[in-house]
């Protein structure tokens, strides 16, 4: 105790404290709160050069000016900063011994979406993966496959060693900084996260997915990843589980950056299902995530596809900067909000680029008692000449008690651009269920037999073994919301 | 002799507050082809809509029996797994639900309420398409979600190919020419007659008579006022296309 | 704000109501400030460039110069000159009375209660101002089981002086059961174009059950002029409100409609057309609030275009828990003429019922190439094919006025253009 508190006297005055401190933190005993000190033992303790923990400095420097958001319609207690613990990961000090000690639902959740004993294990947190996956030879296996083509695919601590000149560049040229109050914290205190690089001329010869469904490791709170696609390359990204992970972090505060150069496509896909709180809306993790790309060669196309279920509070815009001539940007989104979740998503399409295209077709569903907006932005620069938006927003509505809101703004400042927005809100309709139910299709599984028809547009997008496990999920969200 | 399939009592039932139906008999056994006729607003739908359990409606009083069970017990999924089935009027659009996993969800619903393993999905899209060809709707309408962007008469056809498929013991056809020219009508028939056999029954309600040229029913009740007024045979309905209803209404 | 408020005796402070409202409208002005880029509701539009020349208002009960304005068709006219209420000459139909705002508070006390209710002090910072210059404007109240035929229509006329004028008119519209009457507002200058003034114009509309109004407008400030209005509508049983606006003139200009449809099968069309040219700034904001079930609203609201102007459309549906039935359709297009041409939009659904139905639509475009090639091919000239698809293009919305005089009337004024 009496050293947390010398710790936090020392703040200012710099290094005095310093050896006490990390010998704190080979004893695994961090203590919490948040000053330069914590940031530097961060870097320290991974070993980074120089330039980077002066950038962790300058973002925490800057982050201290700066006030959380409020615009966004959430609502949620709020988080004491100094209260956190910035690099161990609390996770492994209470990981159940074993499946016995694991809650119930969750449990119940795998059975129905049909996983693995052994993954169940670890997405429960009772082993890690190294114990259960020869996880070093399935890297290498995948590695090598990879490095033959020239992909370099790790993580971006390893990035930082062994690819200083591609970080250097890229880090941060996507969302700076200074982009967010969430943003800023991550680039601070950022402890891991994944780092692809695709060569010119190359399509990855799988989805990342694989490799990461496996591989995912508890990358904590600050998760931070950087994709860069070279001229000419295609990659499919996938983040996330379908399962729901077990997960102590109250705070997510995420950061993805994507740079896609001439020619080159990224696909990143999504499905987050965190844990979402009880239903009386207690725990449940709060989900602050800045996701950005920057179509910056020309025609090069991002597409983001997500499948929202999980959280208890979401807060996520993934945004395409269309700089290139002829690049596109696209957005598929289903949300899912129940009990007493609350979301705030959507996205930005920055047109600059001439000829530039975007699509955003986004799907919300709410149940329970739960709160739901969709907040976008499509902006047509002076430049941007012939650009075209297409975005069609519709909200599904489950019982009285929930709500859905819908935010789309449209700065137009070319005449040549042509926007389009829809935006529709509906229940399911008493016509449909009692269709469904006349032939014999009992009510809760017409209730998702209609909403999953309803996020076929998204879905579709998803690949193909993952949209199967995603339309689970999306059932096993919305249990116990019908009738 | 076996009991009959459906019994209706005395049945008074309603919606929105408004009593349509009022005192209601009628008795179907397997095997028969019974008709409703009656004028436009006489309450028909309400009829298949009360038996179907559609929500918002609701029994004031009498009982009916469907295969000896209380039906007005049965939620409306318990009365089709029972093996009830109503040819909508104005089926309804849902949107991004293909007809394949719309009636697959269907079939093995209705399955595993009797106890009977689930259909192989090859089998059944095979068995689906075929049954669908026969009515005129091909592989690529199939494909499509359930009713959106179907023409009235596809509509229709699609009812008959979920007929033909689900293989009710009693199928409640409501005004199920409506919308249908004479080529339609027939392939539409001639499914429906495919279907019928000795161990289940059909209820034909409709305004028109040019129906019933195609599917011959046994019985032809008049419905007026809330309830039959005249039972006769298939002539009862030649009569009534040439005389009119107002002779019946006046009878009561 | 130098100048927006100031220290003036105005009638009626020995009333304490009178004194009260005045004085927490100065201060909720004071305190909410002129909205910045950072204010929501603003962000599109920033007054606050338009407030960096000081305005006054100065009380003049000196001038009243009847005008001369005469609109095409019949109607029982009230006319505003500079802000001042010209007394009424023609006489009107039974059920319905007219008086200057000041003497129905003054003598009719019940009145009192349906100021301020609706257009609250604390969420609008001109609503404050308007209220604490609480002083001109009209009453206009329906009896029930009324018809009135012929529309009453107010112009407001403002003869340019070099002076930066400030006009803070209040009108209260009160129409109650079973009645019936069309209500057109006209807001013209005369003098010249470039003189600045800020008019700002606060309409609270009660329509009881049953009773129904027609709300046309036309807004042809001069050039260098702001225009602000807010008309506030409370919808009760049956009753329903149709408005339409057209705006063309100002610098800086914003229509908001805030609507309560406070009771069952309670009817709101909102709909508004802005053509515009130069450096303008034509804001329209809507507000439609669904409070009870059964409720319905359309808006239909299209826009073009020029020079360097800004079209700004901000619309809002909102539906209380509880609202089921509802049904709430806005559409809102654009069309740029112009490489420096900018349009705006932040259409909003705030939904917290599930049996409801509510969409909305926005969407930007350009003139029609082809359509100007073909039309031009055929011997009319860019400039004559470019005014017929613009007035094309807003026909639609323009058509949904329930009477031929009243479109007639605004396609004219479409195409007057006194300040080019």
């Amino acid at each position: 105790m009496s050293k947390e508190n010398e710790i936090n006297l020392t703040d200012a005055s710099g290094d005095k404290y310093k050896y006490g401190f990390v010998t704190d933190i080979e004893a695994d005993t961090i203590p919490c709160g948040l000053n330069a000190d914590i940031i530097r033992m961060i870097s320290a303790k991974k070993g980074e050069p120089e330039w980077l923990c002066e950038w962790r400095l300058k973002a925490f420097e800057f982050w201290q000016t700066m006030k959380e958001p409020s615009w966004a319609k959430l609502d949620y207690e709020k988080i004491d900063y100094q209260s956190l613990s910035y690099y161990s990961a609390p996770k492994q000090k209470v990981a159940p011994k074993s499946l016995e000690e694991v809650d119930k639902d969750l449990l119940e959740t795998y059975e129905k979406l049909g996983i693995p004993l052994k993954e169940q294990e670890v997405l429960a947190g009772v082993v890690a993966v190294d114990a259960v996956f020869d996880s070093v030879s399935v890297a290498t296996t995948y590695r090598a496959k990879l490095a033959e083509q020239g992909v370099i695919f790790c993580s971006i601590s390893e990035a930082v060693k062994e690819h200083p000149e591609l970080v250097k560049k890229y880090l941060g040229s996507v969302v700076p900084y200074t982009d967010n109050f969430y943003a800023c914290l991550n680039s601070a205190v950022f402890t891991d996260g994944s780092f692809v690089y695709i060569p010119k001329g190359v399509k990855c010869p799988m989805e990342l997915s694989t490799y990461f469904r496996i591989n995912a490791k508890n990358t904590g709170q600050f998760e931070r990843t950087l994709i860069i696609a070279d001229d000419d390359s295609y990659v499919s990204y996938l983040e996330g589980c379908t399962a729901p992970q077990r997960d102590e972090n109250q705070l997510h505060a995420a950061i993805v950056e994507i740079v896609v150069l001439n020619n080159a496509e990224v696909k990143y896909s999504t499905v987050q299902n965190w844990y979402p709180g009880d239903a009386e809306g207690k725990g449940g993790v709060y989900n602050f995530v800045t996701k950005r790309a920057a179509c910056r060669g020309e025609n090069s196309k991002i597409s983001w596809t997500q499948v929202e279920t999980g959280s208890a509070v979401t807060w996520k815009y993934p945004s395409c900067v269309l700089q290139g001539n002829n690049s596109s940007g696209e957005f598929y989104s289903v949300a899912i909000t129940n009990n007493k979740q609350q979301a705030d998503t959507g996205t930005k399409m920055i047109h600059i680029g001439k000829n530039t295209t975007s699509k955003i077709i986004s799907k919300g569903i709410s149940a329970g008692f739960s709160n739901q907006t969709y907040r976008g932005l499509v902006k047509v620069s002076p430049s941007a000449d012939n650009a075209r938006n297409y975005t069609q927003c519709d909200s599904l509505l489950i019982g009285t008690t929930c709500g859905s809101h819908t935010v789309p703004y449209i700065e137009n400042r070319n005449k040549t651009a042509q926007l389009e927005h829809e935006a529709t809100t509906s229940k399911i309709s008493d016509e449909q269920l009692f269709y469904c139910m006349s032939r014999g299709i009992g009510e809760e599984e017409a209730v998702s037999l209609i909403v999953n028809g309803f996020c076929k547009e998204v879905m579709q997008h998803l690949p193909m073994e993952f949209a199967i496990e995603a339309a689970k999920l999306i059932n096993i969200s919305l249990e116990g919301s019908v009738g | 002799m076996t009991a009959p399939l459906l019994e209706i009592e005395d049945l008074y039932a309603g919606v929105d507050g408004k009593e349509i139906i009022k005192g209601f008999n009628l008795t179907i056994n397997a095997g028969e082809i019974h008709a409703i006729m009656g004028p436009n607003g006489a309450g028909k739908s309400t009829l298949s809509n009360v038996l179907c359990g559609k929500p918002g409606y609701y029994v004031t009083s009498g009982n009916v029996r469907f295969k000896g069970r209380d039906l007005l017990k049965l939620s409306p999924e318990e009365r089709a797994c029972e093996g009830l089935f109503l040819s909508m009027q104005y089926p309804v659009e849902i949107p991004g639900v293909p007809i394949t996993s719309f009636l697959k969800h269907a079939v093995n619903a209705i399955r595993s309420y009797k106890g009977e393993p689930e259909l192989d999905t090859m089998e059944f899209i095979k068995m689906v398409k075929a049954e669908g060809k026969k009515l005129g709707l091909d592989n690529e309408m199939i494909k499509r979600a359930v009713n959106v962007g179907f023409s009235g008469g596809e509509k229709k056809r699609l009812e008959t190919l979920q007929m033909s498929v689900l293989k009710p013991s009693l199928a409640i056809l409501d005004e199920a020419d409506s919308g249908l020219d004479i080529d339609a009508l027939r392939v539409v028939a001639e499914g429906v007659n495919a279907l019928h056999n000795e161990n289940n029954a059909l209820l034909v309600i409709t305004h028109y008579q040019r129906l019933l040229n195609h599917i011959v029913p046994d019985f032809v009740h008049v419905y007026a006022d809330g309830k039959i007024v005249k039972t006769g045979d298939k002539t009862l309905a030649l009569e009534l296309e040439e005389k009119g209803y107002a002779g019946f209404v006046k009878e009561k | 704000m130098d100048g927006l408020i100031q220290d003036i005796k105005l009638i009626g402070e020995e009333i304490p109501w009178l004194k009260e409202i005045r004085a927490k409208g100065r201060n909720a002005f004071i305190k909410q400030g002129i909205p910045t880029p950072k204010t929501e509701a603003w962000k599109y539009t920033k007054p606050n460039r338009f407030f960096e020349t000081p305005f006054s208002y100065t009380p003049s009960n000196l001038i009243s110069i009847s005008s001369n304005i005469k609109l095409p068709f019949d109607c029982y006219q009230i006319n505003f000159t500079n802000g001042v209420f010209n007394p009424f000459t023609s006489s009107l139909p039974q059920g319905i009375e007219v008086m200057p705002i000041i003497e129905a508070i003054m003598f009719t006390p019940k009145v009192r209660e349906k100021i301020s209710n609706i257009a609250k002090v604390d969420e609008n910072p001109f609503v404050a101002l308007n209220t604490g210059y609480l002083n001109e404007g009209v009453y206009i109240h329906i009896s029930s089981n009324v018809d009135i035929k012929k529309p009453l229509t107010i112009v407001y006329e403002t003869l340019c002086t070099d002076r930066n004028d400030m006009y803070n008119l209040r009108n209260l519209i009160h129409v109650e059961k079973n009645s019936s009457v069309q209500i057109v507002e006209a807001f013209y200058y005369e003098g010249k174009v470039k003189s600045s003034y800020f008019m700002n114009v606060v309409n609270e509309i009660y329509l009881e059950e049953n009773s129904h109004l027609r709300h046309y407008k036309l807004q042809d400030e001069a050039f260098k002029s702001a225009h602000i209005a807010f008309n506030a509508v409370k919808v009760e049983d049956n009753a329903s409100y149709k408005s339409f606006c057209l705006q063309k003139g100002a610098d800086m200009a914003r229509n908001e409609s805030y609507v309560e449809l406070s009771e069952k099968g309670a009817h709101a069309t909102v709909d508004s057309a802005y053509i515009m040219n130069g450096w303008a700034t034509i804001d329209t904001t809507t507000n439609i609030n669904h409070l009870k079930p059964y409720t319905t609203s359309s808006q239909l609201v299209k826009g073009v275009v020029g020079g360097q102007a800004k079209g700004v459309f901000q619309g809002k549906i909102h539906i209380s828990p509880n609202a089921v039935k509802t049904e709430g359709y806005q559409l809102h297009k654009a069309m740029l003429l112009t490489d420096d041409a900018e349009v705006d939009v932040k259409p909003e659904l705030e939904i917290f019922a599930d049996d409801v139905k509510c969409s909305h639509g926005s969407a930007c475009g350009e003139l029609d190439k082809e359509q100007l090639f073909y039309m031009q091919s055929r011997g009319i000239s860019e400039d004559e094919a470019k005014q017929m698809l613009i007035e094309a293009y807003l026909n639609d919305v323009i058509a949904k006025v329930d009477d031929e005089k009243i479109i007639e009337w605004i396609k004219l004024s479409l195409n007057s253009n006194k300040s080019e």
